[in-house]
C-alpha cells in the first residue's frame, strides 16, 4: 500500500518536519484544495450567521434585536463574505484543485508554488476582510463593530461617503481579486499543457470544461473590477471626481464597471457547478452522457454571452434606453446554452439504470431548484417587467435560488460525490440522505415566499416592512430555521464520516473519469502510477457497466 | 523544484511511446502563463481607458484644454527612452539565446540605466506640474477650486495612469536587477531563459501601455485646436 | 528544459534595428500629425498610430509572429476590450438626462 497525500507532501521550500508546518508550505494541490475548504466554510457560517441574525429581526415588524445601521452591516457583512470569500473562490479554489489534475492526469497545476502562493493570498485577503469588521480605539482598547453598510456592490458615491470601514473592504476585495486571477491563469495553463496524451479537448470530462470556462472569467473580468476598486480608493482620498456626481462623476459609470466583473462572476459561480452536474448524472445514471459537445461548447458560450449581458443590473439606474435594448435582448441568449445543458441531463436519465446516492439527490434537486432560478431571471431580463421588480425580494429570491439552490447545492453534491476520493472513507449515506431532504424542504420554505412578497413588492434591505408582509417574512424564518438545522446535521454527518466512516475503493460510484483510476484512496502523491493514454470518451458505460478499465501501470486491458 | 525531471512515457494501446508534457521545466507552458497575466494588465489598462474615454465624451473640450497643458516636450523625451529601452532589453535577450550571457548583462544594466531615465524625466515633469498647482490632493485640484469638472477629470485621470505605468516601470526595475541575480547564479542561462524571456515580454508591455498612455494625455490637445 | 536551437545574434538583430526605425518613425508622425494634416480628426489619428505601432511591437518585439494558441487569446481579450468600449460609450453618448444633470457642468 502507497503512502497517501495525507503522509508525504512537497513544500514550497525547505523540508519542515512538523505536520503543520508541511500542510502551511505544501504545494500538493490535493492539500491546497482542502485548506481552501476549510477557510471557505469557516467563512461560509460566519455569512449564514449574518443572515440568520437578519432572518430573526425581520420575523416581525419594527425593531427587535437589532437596529437599523446594524442590519445594513449585517447584510453587507453577508454579501461580502459569501460572495468575495467563499463563492467566488468557491468550486474551482476547492474542487478545481483537488479533481481537476486528477481528471486530466496530470501530477499537479502548472505552476505549485503559485499555487501555494494564490493560497496564501486569499488568506492575506480574508484577513483584510476580517480587520475591516472593528475599529480599534487605542485610547480605551475598545473595539467597535463599524463594517461596511454599503451592500456588497459598494455603490457609489455612498460608498465614498460613508464613515464606516469601507476602504479595508476595497483592499481585501482586490487582493481576493488577484488570488482568483492567479488561480484562474494557473487553472488555464494547466489545462492547455498538463492534459495525458491523447487527451484533446473533446475527450476531456466536462467538470474540467466548466473549470477552463471559469478560469477564462477569472482571468479576464476580475482586473476590471480590481481597477475599479483602485479608482474608488483614489477618488476618496484625493477627490478626482471619478464616481461623485457631486465633482463632477458619474455613479452609473461605476455601476458600469462593477458588473462589467461581477456579472461575469455569477457564471464564474455557476460554470464549475454545471460541470459537477455533468459529472454526476452520468455516473449515477450508468449511461454515456446524451451531447457531450453541446454540454461542453454551452459551457464556452454562456463564458462568453456573460461578458456582454451586465447592464441588465443598470435598467433602474439612467442608463440610456438604446443600452438598456440591447442588454435585454442579449439576457435572453443566456438562457439558450443553459437550456442546453438541462435537457442533455435529462436526455443522459432516460432510459438509464438510475441509483439514488446522496450525490445523485443533490443533483436531482438542483434540476428543481436551479430551473426555478434560471426562468425567474429570465422574467427579469425584461425591461418592463424588471422595472417593477429590480430591488425587491423577488430579484433577492432569484439569486438566491440560482446561487444557493444552484451553485452551493451542487458544491454539496460534489462534496458527497468525491467525499471518498478525498478521504478515502464513506459517510453515512441514510443520514447523508436525510439532510438532503432537511435542506431542501427547508430551502424552499425560505425562499419561495419571497417570490411572492417581491412580487408584491417588498423591497430588499430594508430593515422594517408593513404588516402585509408579515406572514411571508414568517415562513421565511421558519424556513431557515430548518435550513440551518439541515446545514449542521449535513456537516455533522460529513465529519462523522471523514473521522471514523467505512473504508472505501477507490471507485465507490463505478464511475468512469480518470480520478477514480488511482491506485489507492486516498491518492498518492503524485496522483497516478502512470499517465495513462487517452483514447477514449470520458463517459463510457456499456450495459450499465464502466467500459475502460485500466491494469495497476494505467494501461487498458478491457 | 530544481532535480531534474525525466519525462514520463505513456503507451497506448498499439504499444506506441507518448512523452508526458510535467509542470517542470515546461517552457510553452511558462510563455502561455506569462502571456496570460499579461492578458490581465491589458483589461486592466483597457479599463481605466475605459474610464476616460467615458469623460472625454462628457467633457470634450475641457479634455483639449487640459491636454494642450501637458509638457509635451518632456513626455516625448520619454517616449524616445523608452523605445531604445525595449530595444536593448529585445537584444539582451537576443544575445542571451545566441549564449552570449555576458553581453545579455550589459543589454540588462542598459535597460535598467534607461528605465531610470525615465524615471527621472517623469519625477521632474510632476514637480513642474506640482508648482504650477496641478497634482492629486492640492486645493485647486478640488471642485470648486478654479478648474471644470472636465480638467480636474482629465488631470486625476492623467496621474493615476502615468502614476501606475511609473509602478510598472519601477516593479520592471526590480525584476530586471532579479533577473541579473539569477543570470549571476546560473539559474537562468541560454539553455533556461524562460525568466529572461517572460520579463523582456513584461518590459514591451509596459511599452506598449506607453504607446496608448503618451498619445492619450499629451497629443489629444496638441496642435491647432477644434472643440 | 533544453528549450531550441540557438540563435545567431548577428544574423537575427538586423530585424530589431529596422523595428526600431520604424517606431522612431511612426513616433516622429506622432508629433507632425497635429501641426500638419488632418488637424480636425488629431484623436483618431494618434490613436491609429498608436494602434500601428502596438502591431509592431506585439509581432517583432513580443515574438507573437507564428504563436497560434497565445495569438487567439490576445485577440479574444482584445476583443472583450473592445466590446466593453463599445457599449459604454455607446450608453454615455446617448445619454438622455443631459438637461437635469449635474456632472456636466460644475454647479456653480
Amino acid at each position: 500500500m502507497s503512502k497517501s497525500y495525507f503522509d508525504e507532501t512537497h513544500c514550497a521550500f525547505g523540508h519542515p518536519k512538523s505536520t503543520f508546518m508541511q500542510w502551511m508550505l505544501t504545494v500538493d494541490h490535493k492539500r491546497i484544495g482542502i485548506m481552501y475548504a476549510v477557510v471557505m466554510f469557516t467563512f461560509f457560517f460566519v455569512a449564514v450567521a449574518a443572515a440568520l441574525t437578519m432572518r430573526f429581526e425581520l420575523f416581525a415588524p419594527g425593531q427587535q434585536f437589532i437596529d437599523a445601521h446594524t442590519f445594513n452591516q449585517a447584510f453587507t457583512l453577508h454579501g461580502v463574505v459569501m460572495v468575495f470569500l467563499f463563492i467566488i473562490p468557491g468550486i474551482p479554489a476547492v474542487f478545481g484543485n483537488i479533481v481537476m489534475p486528477l481528471m486530466i492526469g496530470a501530477k499537479d497545476v502548472s505552476f505549485p508554488r503559485l499555487n501555494w502562493f494564490t493560497f496564501w493570498l486569499y488568506i492575506v485577503g480574508c484577513i483584510v476582510a476580517l480587520s475591516s469588521l472593528f475599529n480599534f480605539n487605542i485610547a480605551d482598547g475598545s473595539l467597535v463593530f463599524n463594517f461596511a453598510d454599503t451592500g456588497w456592490t459598494f455603490y457609489a458615491p455612498y460608498s465614498l461617503n460613508t464613515d464606516t470601514n469601507v476602504v479595508t473592504t476595497l483592499v481585501a476585495a482586490f487582493i481576493l481579486g488577484m488570488a482568483s486571477i492567479l488561480t484562474g491563469l494557473n487553472f488555464l495553463v494547466t489545462i492547455h499543457r498538463l492534459r495525458a496524451p491523447g487527451m484533446d479537448f473533446f475527450k476531456m470530462p466536462l467538470f474540467v470544461w466548466g473549470i477552463y470556462a471559469t478560469a477564462w472569467i477569472q482571468l479576464l473580468a476580475t482586473p476590471v473590477i480590481g481597477i475599479t476598486l483602485v479608482l474608488a480608493l483614489l477618488e476618496k482620498y484625493f477627490g478626482i471626481g471619478i464616481f461623485d456626481p457631486a465633482k463632477g462623476g458619474d455613479p452609473v459609470l461605476f455601476q458600469h464597471l462593477f458588473w462589467i466583473y461581477s456579472h461575469p462572476a455569477v457564471y464564474l459561480m455557476i460554470l464549475p457547478a454545471f460541470g459537477i452536474m455533468s459529472e454526476i448524472i452520468p455516473a449515477f445514471s450508468r449511461r454515456e452522457i446524451f451531447g457531450y459537445r453541446t454540454i461542453a461548447l454551452s459551457s464556452a458560450a454562456i463564458a462568453g454571452v456573460g461578458y456582454l449581458v451586465w447592464g441588465h443590473h443598470l435598467f433602474t439606474s439612467g442608463m440610456s434606453d438604446l443600452a438598456k435594448t440591447m442588454f435585454s435582448f442579449l439576457t435572453f441568449f443566456v438562457a439558450i446554452p443553459t437550456g442546453i445543458k438541462f435537457y442533455d441531463w435529462i436526455a443522459t436519465m432516460y432510459k438509464g439504470k438510475i441509483i439514488l446516492d446522496t450525490p445523485m439527490l443533490w443533483a436531482l434537486g438542483t434540476i428543481i431548484t436551479f430551473a426555478i432560478g434560471g426562468l425567474s431571471g429570465v422574467t427579469i431580463a425584461m425591461i418592463g417587467a424588471d422595472i417593477h421588480l429590480q430591488d425587491t425580494y423577488y430579484t433577492i429570491a432569484h439569486f438566491h435560488y440560482a446561487m444557493l439552490g444552484g451553485v452551493v447545492f451542487l458544491f454539496f453534491a460534489g462534496i458527497h460525490y468525491w467525499f471518498p476520493l478525498v478521504f478515502g472513507k464513506m459517510y453515512s449515506e441514510a443520514k447523508a440522505k436525510f439532510a438532503f431532504y432537511t435542506l431542501f424542504i427547508g430551502f424552499n420554505l425560505l425562499w419561495f415566499p419571497m417570490f411572492i412578497a417581491g412580487y408584491l413588492g417588498m423591497p430588499r434591505r430594508y430593515f422594517d416592512y408593513l404588516p402585509e408582509f408579515h406572514i411571508y417574512h414568517q415562513i421565511s424564518f421558519w424556513g431557515a430555521i430548518i435550513f440551518v438545522s439541515g446545514l449542521i446535521f449535513m456537516f455533522y454527518t460529513l465529519i462523522q464520516g471523514m473521522r471514523n466512516g467505512k473504508p472505501t475503493t477507490p471507485n465507490p460510484w463505478n464511475a468512469t473519469t480518470l480520478e477514480w483510476h488511482l491506485p489507492s484512496s486516498p491518492p498518492p502523491l503524485e496522483n497516478h502510477t502512470k499517465v495513462p493514454y487517452v483514447d477514449f470518451r470520458p463517459y463510457e458505460y456499456h450495459h450499465g457497466q464502466p467500459v475502460v478499465k485500466f491494469d495497476e501501470n494505467m494501461k487498458r486491458i478491457d | 523544484m530544481s532535480h531534474e525531471y525525466v519525462p514520463e512515457i505513456a503507451v497506448d494501446r498499439e504499444g506506441k511511446e507518448h512523452v508526458v508534457q510535467g509542470w517542470q521545466g515546461d517552457y510553452e507552458g511558462g510563455k502561455l502563463g506569462f502571456w496570460l497575466f499579461m492578458l490581465t494588465e491589458v483589461l486592466m489598462f483597457g479599463a481605466m481607458f475605459m474610464t476616460l474615454t467615458y469623460y472625454f465624451t462628457l467633457h470634450h473640450a475641457d479634455f483639449i484644454k487640459a491636454s494642450s497643458e501637458l509638457d509635451r516636450t518632456l513626455g516625448g523625451v520619454n517616449t524616445v527612452v523608452l523605445l531604445f529601452s525595449a530595444l536593448t532589453m529585445g537584444l539582451g535577450l537576443l544575445k542571451m539565446r545566441s549564449g552570449d550571457v555576458k553581453g545579455a548583462k550589459l543589454m540588462i544594466w542598459l535597460t535598467i540605466l534607461l528605465a531610470a531615465v525615465f524615471l527621472g524625466v517623469k519625477a521632474q515633469e510632476w514637480t513642474n506640474d506640482y508648482h504650477e498647482g496641478i497634482f492629486l490632493g492640492l486645493d485647486s485640484m478640488q471642485a470648486g477650486g478654479g478648474k471644470s469638472f472636465g480638467e480636474i477629470l482629465f488631470f486625476g485621470m492623467y496621474f493615476t495612469m502615468t502614476g501606475l505605468h511609473g509602478f510598472h516601470i519601477i516593479i520592471g526595475i526590480g525584476l530586471m536587477l532579479w533577473l541579473l541575480k539569477r543570470i549571476n547564479s546560473g539559474k537562468v542561462s541560454p539553455d533556461h531563459h524562460i525568466l529572461h524571456f517572460n520579463i523582456a515580454l513584461y518590459w514591451d508591455l509596459v511599452h506598449l501601455i506607453w504607446v496608448f498612455v503618451f498619445p492619450y494625455f499629451y497629443m489629444t490637445g496638441a496642435g491647432v485646436i477644434h472643440g | 528544459m533544453a528549450n531550441h536551437k540557438t540563435v545567431d545574434y548577428q544574423a537575427e538583430k538586423g530585424i530589431y534595428y529596422k523595428v526600431l526605425f520604424g517606431l522612431l518613425a511612426l513616433t516622429a508622425l506622432t508629433f507632425i500629425q497635429p501641426e500638419m494634416f488632418l488637424t480636425q480628426y488629431t484623436f483618431g489619428m494618434q490613436m491609429l498610430i498608436g494602434t500601428v505601432k502596438a502591431w509592431i511591437i506585439l509581432m517583432y518585439y513580443m515574438h507573437l509572429k507564428g504563436e497560434v494558441l497565445i495569438g487567439w487569446t490576445v485577440i479574444f481579450a482584445v476583443f472583450i476590450v473592445v466590446f466593453f468600449f463599445s457599449i459604454v460609450m455607446i450608453d454615455v453618448s446617448n445619454f438622455q438626462y443631459a438637461d437635469v444633470s449635474h456632472i456636466t457642468s460644475p454647479a456653480q
